[in-house]
């Protein structure tokens, strides 16, 4: 093996954007046949080093060896001749095609040169399917029909289509449940066994525990580690690295008492055709009610029809006693409901905009008199609700695109704070946000609480509602299967009760 | 013989045609009420006799604008003075397509004649080679068809000659005055007829070696442009003594800048023949002196000859037994010697 | 995603920094690159009209031409720019100054006089901008093709009114509002609609909550909408706001070429567009200033005076118009990047 040159080598390579240097002399070689995990923060310049190998950057320095020989990955086409396929995080399929012409896009088997057999391809999309263990996808459906999930396996059989020998994968166990990760490690390992080169990134540590072979990890746009053993260096050495200092997960501490008070925020026999069905809860001021359960349990629906951006088929809501008009985000907001949905980027922020204006858009009538804004005011209010959330950097003008995932949640949360709401609704508040930056935003969750915010979470990370929810209601299939205070729940019998629907002892 | 894809014609001055023109004083900005007899004469090329009944059918684009509008009135007015003429007109359209099937509609209709002013000659041709084949005589009203098979007669107007007489017209009242400068406002650059007019209009000016043509702008045959584009060129001529405006429509935004610049130092021109300018003229009291015509009263003229066509006869004044396959107008000069004669025939 | 390895830059328009910056640069950091690109190509064409024709181009009378000229376009881009910055388009613009227009000069609208007029061209073009508002803020449907479809209906009727006939205007104030002397403020009236359009424009949508509502509509109408914006009643008001601008841009060209006509206004919409474009304004919203898209209708009307003067024709202006886009959006992305 060692007499064999690695089937990728990437040395020196350094890429500068306006303002950053992305890559600063990054080295990584990937042998064939193994699972070689890429670690670091947001930021660290994973997603850039990727993007070098897919052919869709240029490195400004730094040279690529392929089998030995020095190549030039002049474009995403030049990348895949070679068999490099790239799996992005924000899948790239075309929504109004077939699974099969996702597949074949590009290179459609053809009858004559330029009639595209689509029988051909339906069939050899099925047997790709097959192979990836979800021969229930019918090659003939749009893609834009299919669950998250169900669309990774579509691009996997893309890059599968290819004859493939690296395959990059970003994250691809974000979207997916505890038995679709299995699936997807499981055709890992007949990848790895059939000689492909597979470049796995993940922030779970637990996964690259389980199939990785060597650790590449990247902080600041450098390599800090190469090829290190996956499965025997220790994770506090690995957190280490990644985060310059050692860190884990701590969770505030709850009030040793629930808090008092009438309940804030009022369920009753909330349903939607489909999603859930006759949900009940209540909470408190300064109480923080965790909703736990897989990916479809309805989690997400509920908290956006609780928030009127969803109408619901039966039931309301009550805010202070007073019943909230169905499916009208504004007499949400009105009467004190803020929501920091799932999709940051796509469903709450102004990414061209500065935090300062993404802080105040929901209360403009604060600073202003006749429709007339006191950008001073503005500012000076923006400033301090950022503060309260020690948002870094400590200068609101910044555009809120150049902040790091934990910060921009942080924004979103200003935003809610200097509106005054009272009840907000958090829908995976850490997803996307570094492992070091959680604990601090775990602990401004619990302070927001502490100080009379009623909090309603949802996550798909059971030791996250957990550790900071003092309730928690457990969903399967669109129903609460489970009510317990946090403190009596362990992550196995969740687990348990997602799965199972009644707990098992 | 010029090809006419005019988008927004001209008047033809054909002396014939406008001699005995009648009604419609129009002598003010004052719209009245009733419709307005369009212009016309007299005088049928045939004879006024009821002869045999004739179905016209008529086919024109979408009446935009005042010049088109002329022609549909000169054309029904024309055919309401005959007994024994029936008129189909069809819907104008300016969509190439929908009136090839109007087109068709009426050869299936069996009329007896067919009056056609194409959205585009060219496009056409198709369809009249498709009537003549039918046997329908086809009358081919200002845009030429490609082929002479695919009209019996072709009648329009003469944009190389309103551009020739303009000049002339100019050239002679610039006589005698050395370095006299003339300026030209065009109508859209990119329809044909726009160069035949410059084409016509440079080539007069090559017989008056005393007159220099300083300047040229396009505009675009609307109110809006001629404004816009006058402006800028009374800013870059500081001294001319002639303009030519190749339509009147536009001239009404040429006249508007021209007051706005206070300026009045120089003689104008128009063409096509709009009322507006009619009237200008008559009053003598601004820089509007003459214009060139281009007559909608070809339409009453086409009526005429389809008429002559379905009874079998032929011109009136003509030895010959037959119509002729083509009949080019003449641009008249309309100035304040002859402009009551034309008032009548003065559009909107 | 990729985060600056080192702090993000201050913007420097509120953290006192620990050295006091020249004036200039605070200046510099102030005014947009974006707008001092456009400045750039501006003082170019200025340089070029100077040195091809000093007698007619540096003239007072010729800058108020261009001005006046101006004006009119320059209305409906500001309205225009609004639209776009809220990631909508309106393609009806020039047909709803056509129809205001015309409907502000028959014969039965100017018995009425100035006010007459003035009245009907702005309530026409505030009622085509409310039918637009309501057909894609509550009838869902696509811009495009709603304003589409008040392209076509306005422009057939306002071509019904007129039977394609030239309607004179007859009523003296509104004439002499055109006039070469008539000065207010020592402005002409049709330039200092424009500037007090502009002005209005820029502070609504920088001052305003209603531009800041625009901005957010046109960046993430869904973020927008869960942060509690009323996304359908925004849109609604755009629309109006723009036809708004459609009524007002279409008094002023009854006043300047003295008629209503319904071929005026004609590509009105695909100028105002490129004027906004070449200003910096995105076409998928969320960016775009006022006063880039005034700076666009300038350099456009410039270009057409430079090239009037110069007696040069209309198929040599097209090309350079065309050139002119084209570079001042390559321009402008690379000042972008490169800062």
């Amino acid at each position: 093996m060692a007499s064999e040159p690695p089937l990728l080598s990437m040395s020196g390579i350094t890429k500068s954007f306006p303002g950053v240097r992305a890559l600063d002399g990054v080295d990584l070689d990937v042998l064939a046949g193994e699972v070689h995990c890429l670690l670091g923060q947001n930021g660290a310049g994973k997603s850039t080093l990727i993007k070098v190998l897919a052919g869709a950057h240029q490195p400004d320095t730094g040279t690529i060896r392929w089998r030995g020989e020095g190549v030039t990955l002049r474009s995403p086409i030049a990348a895949m001749r070679l068999g490099i396929a790239t799996i992005y995080q924000e899948l790239d399929l075309v929504e109004h095609l077939s699974v099969a012409e996702n597949v074949h896009l590009g290179h459609e088997p053809t009858a004559a040169g330029f009639v595209v057999r689509g029988k051909a391809a339906k069939e050899s999309t099925a047997v790709l399917l097959k192979r990836l263990g979800h021969a229930e996808i019918d090659p003939a459906r749009l893609v834009g029909e299919l669950s998250a999930a169900q669309q990774q396996i579509v691009s996997m059989a893309r890059a599968l289509s290819h004859d493939v020998r690296l395959i990059v994968m970003d994250e691809p166990s974000a979207a997916l449940d505890p038995d679709e990760v299995d699936n997807l490690f499981r055709i890992v390992g007949d990848l790895t066994a059939a000689g492909v080169a597979v470049v796995y990134i993940s922030h779970r540590l637990e996964e690259i525990r389980r199939i990785g072979d060597r650790v590449t990890v990247l902080k600041d746009g450098r390599a800090v580690a190469n090829g290190l053993p996956a499965k025997s260096t220790p994770t506090r050495e690995v957190v280490a690295l990644m985060t310059g200092r050692n860190v884990e997960y701590v969770f505030p501490d709850r009030p040793v008492s629930p808090p008092p008070g009438e309940p804030v925020l009022k369920v009753q026999g909330l349903s939607r055709q489909g999603e859930f069905e006759t949900l009940d809860l209540e909470v408190r001021p300064g109480e923080i009610v965790g909703l736990a359960g897989l990916v479809g349990s309805g989690r997400s629906e509920i908290l956006e029809t609780v928030y009127g951006a969803r109408k619901p088929t039966a039931g309301q809501v009550l805010v202070d006693g007073r019943a909230l008009k169905p499916g009208s985000v504004r007499a949400a907001v009105r009467a004190g409901l803020g929501l920091a949905p799932e999709e940051r980027k796509a469903q709450a922020l102004l990414m061209l905009e500065s935090v300062t204006r993404n802080v105040s858009v929901s209360s403009m009538s604060r600073f202003s008199r006749g429709g007339w804004i006191d950008r001073g005011a503005e500012l000076g209010a923006a400033r301090a609700a950022t503060r309260e959330l020690s948002l870094r950097p400590d200068n609101p003008s910044v555009p809120v695109r150049t902040l790091s995932g934990g910060n921009q949640q942080k924004a979103v949360l200003a935003r809610w704070l200097l509106r005054g709401c009272k009840v907000l609704l958090l829908d995976e508040p850490t997803r996307g946000v570094d492992v070091g930056a959680r604990a601090e935003l775990y602990a401004v969750i619990r302070r927001l609480a502490d100080e009379g915010l009623a909090v309603l979470l949802v996550s798909s990370e059971v030791p996250e509602v957990l550790g900071l929810a003092d309730r928690v209601l457990v969903l399967r299939e669109g129903r609460v299967v489970h009510t317990a205070p946090a403190r009596q729940l362990d992550e196995h019998r969740v687990l348990d009760l997602v799965m199972e629907g009644s707990p098992a002892s | 013989m010029p090809e006419i894809t005019s988008r927004r014609g001209l008047l033809f001055g054909a002396a014939a045609v406008s001699a005995g023109a009648l009604l419609t004083g129009c002598t003010s900005n004052e719209p009245s009420d009733s419709k307005d007899e369009p212009a016309g004469n007299n005088q049928p090329a045939a004879d006024d006799k009821p002869g045999k009944q004739v179905t016209i059918g008529f086919a024109g684009p979408q009446a935009d604008h005042g010049w088109l509008n002329a022609i549909n009135d000169n054309a029904k007015s024309r055919a309401e003075k005959y007994s024994d003429v029936t008129l189909e007109i069809t819907e104008g359209s300016n969509d190439t397509a929908q009136q090839i099937g109007q087109i068709e509609t009426l050869i299936n209709k069996k009329v007896d004649v067919l009056v056609v002013l194409p959205a585009d000659g060219k496009a056409l041709t198709q369809v009249g080679l498709k009537a003549m084949r039918a046997g329908i005589p086809v009358v081919n009203l200002d845009r030429i068809f490609n082929t002479p098979q695919a009209y019996r007669c072709w009648i329009g107007g003469d944009n190389y000659g309103m551009g020739l007489n303009a000049g002339h017209y100019i050239g002679e009242k610039l006589k005698g005055k050395s370095d006299a400068r003339v300026i030209e406002l065009a109508g859209l650059d990119n329809l044909e007829l726009t160069k035949q007019r410059t084409q016509g209009f440079d080539d007069a000016l090559k017989n008056y070696p005393n007159i220099r043509k300083v300047a040229r702008q396009a505009a675009e045959f609307t109110v809006e442009s001629g404004q816009a584009k006058m402006a800028q060129l009374l800013q870059a001529q500081s001294k001319f003594d002639a303009l030519w405006n190749h339509d009147d429509d536009q001239g009404v935004g040429a006249l508007r800048a021209i007051e706005q610049a206070g300026r009045d130092d120089f003689l104008m021109v128009g063409g096509a023949g709009a009322l507006s300018a009619f009237q200008a003229i008559k009053q003598d009291d601004g820089v509007l002196k003459a214009t060139v015509l281009y007559p909608p009263t070809m339409a009453a003229s086409a009526i005429d000859l389809a008429r002559a066509l379905g009874q079998g006869k032929g011109i009136g004044g003509m030895a010959e037994f037959e119509i002729p396959a083509s009949i080019t107008l003449y641009s008249a000069v309309v100035d304040k010697t002859n402009v009551d004669q034309y008032m009548p025939t003065g559009f909107r | 995603m990729t985060q600056p390895v080192s702090p993000p830059r201050d913007s420097s328009t509120d953290k006192v920094p620990a050295v006091q910056p020249p004036a200039w640069r605070g200046l510099m950091a102030r005014a947009d690159v974006r707008t001092l690109s456009l400045l750039g190509v501006l003082a170019a064409l200025v340089l070029i009209g100077g040195i091809t024709k000093p007698d007619e181009f540096l003239d007072t009378r010729n800058l108020q031409l261009v001005l006046t000229q101006a004006s009119v376009i320059g209305v409906v881009t500001v309205g225009m720019t609004f639209v776009i910055v809220s990631g909508g388009i309106d393609l009806s613009v020039g047909a709803i100054v056509a129809l205001a227009s015309v409907w502000a000069t028959t014969v039965a609208t100017q018995e009425y006089g100035f006010a007459g007029i003035l009245f009907t061209a702005v309530v026409v073009g505030v009622g085509c901008g409310l039918v637009n508002g309501v057909l894609i803020a509550y009838g869902a449907m696509v811009p495009f093709i709603a304003t589409l479809a008040m392209l076509a209906s306005a422009r057939g009727l306002a071509l019904q009114i007129t039977d394609g006939k030239t309607q004179i205007v007859t009523v003296p104030s509104v004439l002499d509002l055109g006039e070469r002397d008539a000065y207010v403020l020592g402005i002409p009236p049709l330039v200092l609609v424009f500037a007090v359009v502009t002005v209005i424009g820029w502070l609504v949508l920088n001052r305003t909550t209603f531009g800041r509502r625009t901005v957010a509509v046109g960046g993430n109408p869904e973020a927008a909408r869960l942060a509690g914006i009323d996304v359908r009643r925004q849109r609604l008001y755009l629309y109006l706001l723009s036809g708004l601008c459609c009524g007002i841009a279409a008094f002023l060209l009854i006043v300047l070429s003295g008629s209503g006509q319904n071929t005026n206004g004609n590509l009105y919409e695909l100028d105002a567009i490129a004027a906004a474009i070449i200003g910096g304004t995105l076409l998928t919203g969320g960016r775009g200033t006022i006063t880039g898209s005034v700076l666009g209708v300038l350099i456009f009307t410039t270009i057409t005076n430079i090239f009037a003067l110069n007696n040069l024709q209309s198929d040599v202006q097209q090309i350079a118009k065309g050139a002119i886009i084209v570079a001042a959006v390559l321009v402008q992305r690379r000042t972008a990047s490169t800062t």
